[in-house]
């Protein structure tokens, strides 16, 4: 169930600064139920500084971040760094998190998610010992755990294996297909272009880009199918201004 | 509420999961508090002393039934310090590189100046300022050698000089402050005048007799005040008399100070550390941001850690106390008291640590942090006459929590009332910690 229609969620003129320095400089965007948007820079362009201001991890200095009317804001948080308790098993750590976002049967949501998340043989194992791809499972599995509408993953990928990545995606791609909308960020174009329905470039803190994978080649004159080559030229000369 | 709840089993499950972490806090206090007991009820060290004799007379002194020499008087000083006979320079010397802590030199001519009764003889005590607080500490032990000697001495001096009361009243043999002889004495002096008077009226001598009056006045007289120089003369032995009484069981101050001390260390320094690891591990996990995502309220993560320490410092405190009320002969009452006392002292230790643990960014840190500021703070809290040291630690939770603990052991059976307001001390800490711990962990969680 695919339904891009109305906006989810809309961040206006979102700023945040860090005493002298600023990390988001007057960044807009919409999120819609369906998509998937792919938050493109290098490194400090301020990528995890956005997505923490829209899951709420982190305030703005200056902005709003507003709900579609009628919508539970209700987000599900993926950091690059697992966020969990280590020495919790698994399912301990499913079934607390799902206790905490307020679910009214923890242990089914947790027997949910470890069916869902393939983590089934790795239920009673500690966190601390699972594989770095299976605890990126269970890590987005915990951000399942609230019935979530919009999904915000912080460079979900950087740490997994080819395989790994090919898994993880296949399980986004359903989500999104139910109609949840995903917000990635990445420094992989080649993923961007493969996986986000649309691209957001940021480069020091502002909005450079912001549209299909097909405009971003387009703007930048490089035509359609010209390849991942092409494709992370044309972000090259977003972010870099010539010289 | 309820996050909080579950947060707090999960603590008690991580702690239960760790049987090493369990142990060491279990046994660590237990180590600590006998460490603190022991130190704290173990007699001082006698410090080392270098004593220069120039008095080399050899001459001894005879006060009342005693006979006081030099070597008489170094055997009881030895009761106070260790006493090492040194030449001048070998004094000057050994005070110099610190083997001495102080100097007392006994001048030429004491024994002599104490026999004479002329001129008091002075010892002479040089301290070393290596160490003022040693050098205070042995001034008052040798002050205290010399006054009960002064004491002893005195005694000796008015029982002679008693003697000598008696000498005079009933007469005798004189031997005494190295004289001796025959005395007439008073009584025999005046049945003397008495039977010469009769002797004189018999023999038509009235007016003689008469004038043998104003002797046997002078005689009563003299007896008159020789009787009230007995009670004067021991008064003046000791005007004030000290009666120092057995402490009753479960009253001994020392132990209780020293039980109290040990109570505080060990709590306070297996609640920071709890607290400020508790706290440090939930960010170094990276679990607190996605708690502070509107699953939990950063007050209500502080009031977690906090009840998390209180509780286990309590299950820790009625261990050491119950170990107290089996194996020691303190007095351990009002078990009521003791659970607030425990619980507000945890809470207030879990606020003091989980500020420490929200202003490290990891565990590692946030323990060092809690162990340098806690240290130094139980140190002083355990100097409750310094005045600068007890207004810090009562600023501090360990401070009050160590008057409660005091309190509670050195009077078992005090009410409820007299310890109000060492309580309300401990809750208001728990609160102001608690506050400031709430908005460090507000502000790590938005950075």
């Amino acid at each position: 169930m695919t339904t891009l229609g109305a906006p989810l969620l809309v961040a206006r003129d979102l700023r945040r600064r860090y005493r002298d320095f600023t990390a988001l400089d007057g960044v807009d965007l919409e999120l819609r139920p369906g998509e998937s948007v792919a938050l493109l820079g290098p490194n400090g362009a301020g990528k995890t500084t956005l997505l923490s201001i829209l899951a709420g991890v982190s305030r703005a200095s200056e902005g709003t971040v507003e709900w579609a009317e009628g919508v539970a804001p209700r987000v599900g948080w993926v950091p690059q760094r697992p966020s969990l308790y280590p020495r919790l098993t698994t399912r301990e750590n499913l079934r607390l998190f799902a206790a905490l976002e307020g679910a009214p049967d923890p242990d089914a949501v947790a027997e949910d998610l470890i069916a869902r998340a393939d983590l089934g043989r790795f239920a009673g194992q500690a966190a601390a010992k699972l594989s770095t791809g299976t605890l990126q499972r269970l890590n987005l599995a915990i951000a399942l755990a609230g019935e979530a509408s919009v999904l915000l993953l912080d460079e979900p990928t950087a740490t997994l294996s080819p395989d790994q990545r090919h898994r993880l995606w296949g399980w986004l791609d359903q989500l999104r297909a139910g109609g949840m909308a995903l917000m990635f960020s990445t420094q992989s174009v080649d993923e961007a272009m493969r996986h986000g329905g649309r691209i957001a470039v940021l480069a020091a803190g502002r909005l450079v880009f912001a549209g299909s994978p097909a405009d971003l080649l387009r703007e930048h004159g490089i035509g359609d199918g010209a390849g991942a080559e092409a494709a992370e030229l044309a972000f090259m000369r977003l972010v870099e201004p010539p010289a | 509420m309820r996050a909080a709840g579950l947060l707090f089993l999960k603590d008690a499950r991580l702690l239960r999961r760790t049987p090493a972490l369990l142990l060491v806090l279990v046994a660590y206090p237990l180590l600590v508090a006998l460490l603190v007991a022991l130190a704290l009820q173990s007699d001082e060290r006698k410090p080392d002393v270098g004593l220069v004799v120039l008095d080399t007379s050899g001459r001894s002194v005879q006060v009342g039934d005693r006979r006081l020499s030099i070597d008489d008087y170094v055997d009881r000083l030895s009761d106070d310090v260790n006493v090492r006979e040194l030449s001048p320079e070998a004094a000057r010397t050994a005070l110099d590189d610190g083997r001495v802590a102080a100097v007392l030199t006994i001048p030429e001519g004491f024994i002599a100046d104490l026999q004479s009764g002329v001129r008091p003889p002075a010892l002479e005590l040089t301290a070393s300022r290596r160490s003022p607080i040693q050098s205070d500490a042995i001034e008052r032990r040798l002050e205290a050698a010399v006054y009960r000697l002064n004491q002893s001495l005195a005694t000796g001096y008015v029982e002679q000089v008693l003697q000598l009361v008696d000498l005079v009243t009933e007469g005798g043999e004189l031997g005494i402050f190295g004289r001796s002889g025959d005395a007439l004495g008073l009584r025999r002096s005046r049945e003397l005048v008495l039977s010469v008077q009769a002797q004189l009226r018999r023999a038509g001598e009235a007016a003689a007799a008469r004038r043998l009056a104003p002797l046997l006045n002078f005689i009563d007289e003299t007896q008159s005040n020789l009787d009230l120089a007995r009670p004067a003369a021991n008064a003046i032995r000791s005007p004030i008399e000290l009666h120092v009484s057995e402490a009753e069981e479960g009253r001994e101050p020392l132990s209780a100070f020293g039980f109290a001390g040990a109570l505080l260390v060990s709590l306070g320094l297996a609640g920071v550390l709890l607290a400020a690891a508790a706290m440090a591990s939930e960010r170094e996990e990276g679990a607190l941001a996605r708690l502070r995502r509107g699953l939990i309220a950063s007050p209500a993560l502080v009031a977690e850690k906090m009840a998390f320490t209180a509780a286990a410092c309590l299950i820790v405190g009625l261990l050491l106390l119950g170990g107290v009320a089996i194996f020691t002969s303190l007095t351990v009452g009002r078990w009521g008291l003791w659970l607030v006392a425990l619980i507000l002292s945890g809470l207030a230790f879990g606020a003091f640590g989980v500020l420490a643990g929200a202003l490290a960014r990891e565990t590692r840190t946030a323990l060092l942090v809690a162990l340098m500021l806690a240290l130094p703070l139980l140190a002083l809290g355990l100097l409750p006459d310094a005045e600068v040291a007890a207004a810090i630690s009562e600023a501090v939770p360990f401070g009050p929590a160590f008057d409660a603990f005091q309190t509670l052991l050195v009077e078992p059976a005090i009410p409820a009332g007299d310890l109000t307001l060492t309580l309300g001390h401990l809750a208001l800490l728990a609160a102001v910690f608690g506050g400031l711990a709430t908005w460090a962990v507000s502000r790590r969680a938005a950075d």
